[in-house]
């Protein structure tokens, strides 16, 4: 049998309770009757709990779609920018197809790419290319945000600071001619045999340059595999007959 | 017992009935039609408040069309190079002028704006005077090789010092000619004539075009998806 059981049982004092708890006197009872306030009622008068955070947040959220109106009776006066040389085979308001690539896993991927007067927005396979016929994939489809993310590199950084290219220079020539082991370029996987030519010059000048090739989704274990039952670096095409 | 209301009362109540009531009425409705649906409201026939080029340049000679399409009749197309193949009548980049301008007035300070944007490589920017809202779509390539001239939406262009609109652009506006092409189509001679009006018998001409031009049938021009895509 609890405390308050047995107090209720024995309990001889005042004749009227507004609850069991009253009537037992429980500690829980007097301790709510004591604060006077609900344990949260704290929260209020505190400026910064995640309560009245989340309750300004959202005014100030409701508050800042409604300055995206226009209240203007008129309609807003717009600009319309020409150019000042109009390049040869852009006609404003009618888009232009390219022919490009994308760098998936090392290889290039052949696609077309739609662009609004300089603007890329969307890349679909190439019909023209052997491999891909116009197919595309997720990633083909998803990569012309790549285009419009904020958070790609826009200009040289040292680590993490932003730089200039000339700076750049300077730090590897220096790197370069020093005593220690020489540069290390880390890329993707690439193909590009300009670029391969280009980092080769680099390698043969400065002999303690190497280029490392990195791809965390990379289908290396499958060429290892492949080297080590047929004796070269071979990928696999499985003929289903 | 004294009456509470006296004879008069009846006049009154009779005249807020059937006067007061239609006054306030009509003067909502009025309201509504003014901020709404009229004129005024879409800058119809307002020149002065489209000063171009845009951003106040002072000494800036602005464009008269009165001068190059009135004056000197240059064609449309000459600065509008895309009105027939895309769905935009292009504003001419900064070189078109310079073409002309390179030769002709080379030292006027009216077109120093212009020379400043071809050494500077900065585009001039002029006030968008026709501005569809943009859940509208509109091709500017198939309405001028279906029939519609230039001057059925943007009025005679060529008496116009600053270009100023002539259609208030509503809706309703659009319907009227997608519901009955044949009141406006002209011969593909016509189209770039600034001052062209509709001859006599207007109806059994645009009947005519609207067979030779294949022009779809009204229930198919006023399907939602032609304009709004």
């Amino acid at each position: 049998m609890s405390k308050e059981t047995l107090d209720i049982q024995t309990n001889s004092g005042r004749g009227y309770w507004r609850s069991l708890d009253d009537l037992a006197q429980s500690s829980e009872f007097q301790a709510r009757l004591e604060r006077e306030f609900p344990s949260e009622a704290a929260e209020l008068r505190d400026p910064v709990t995640r309560r009245s955070f989340l309750k300004l947040m959202g005014a100030s959220m409701a508050l800042s779609t409604l300055a995206g109106c226009q209240f203007a009776i008129k309609q807003p006066q717009e600009v319309i920018v020409p150019y000042v040389r109009q390049p040869e085979q852009v006609i404003p308001g009618r888009s232009l197809y390219y022919a490009t690539s994308m760098t998936v896993q090392g290889f290039g991927i052949g696609l077309l790419a739609e662009s609004h007067e300089g603007r890329p927005t969307k890349v679909e396979g190439n019909p023209d290319h052997g491999a891909s016929l116009g197919g595309s994939d997720a990633w083909i489809q998803a990569s012309i945000l790549t285009m419009y993310d904020p958070d790609r590199s826009q200009q040289v950084l040292n680590a993490g600071k932003p730089s200039t290219w000339a700076d750049a220079a300077a730090a590897l020539a220096a790197a370069a001619k020093s005593a220690g082991n020489g540069i290390r370029i880390l890329s993707e996987p690439n193909a590009s045999p300009s670029l391969g030519a280009a980092i080769a010059a680099l390698t043969s000048t400065y002999a303690g340059t190497k280029w490392v090739q990195y791809d965390p989704i990379s289908g290396d274990n499958a060429v290892d595999g492949a080297t080590q039952a047929l004796g070269a670096a071979t990928n696999v095409v499985y003929a289903f007959n | 017992m004294a009456q509470v209301f006296n004879r008069r009362t009846n006049t009154i109540v009779r005249l807020g009935i059937f006067v007061g009531v239609p006054v306030i009425l009509a003067l909502l409705t009025a309201t509504w039609w003014y901020y709404t649906r009229s004129d005024w409201v879409r800058d119809v026939g307002v020149a002065h408040a489209k000063v171009q080029p845009a951003g106040n340049i002072p000494g800036a000679g602005g464009y008269s069309h009165q001068l190059h399409v009135g004056g000197l009749k240059l064609d449309c197309r000459y600065c509008h190079t895309g009105v027939e193949i895309s769905s935009n009548a292009n504003i001419p980049p900064t070189e078109t002028c310079m073409g002309c301008h390179a030769q002709i007035l080379p030292k006027s300070t009216k077109l120093e704006y212009i020379r400043n944007s071809y050494e500077k490589d900065e585009p001039v920017q002029w006030n968008k005077v026709n501005d569809l809202p943009k859940f509208v779509y509109f091709n500017h390539s198939i309405h001028v090789a279906k029939g519609v001239g230039c001057s059925t939406c943007h009025g005679n262009i060529a008496s116009m010092a600053v270009v100023y609109k002539t259609e208030a652009l509503y809706m309703s506006w659009c319907l009227n000619c997608h519901r009955a092409p044949e009141k406006f189509l002209r011969p593909q001679s016509e189209i770039f004539n600034t001052a062209w009006t509709p001859p006599a018998d207007q109806i059994a001409q645009g009947l005519k075009l609207k067979k030779d031009l294949n022009i779809r049938t009204s229930s198919q021009l006023t399907n939602c998806s032609i304009c709004h895509r």
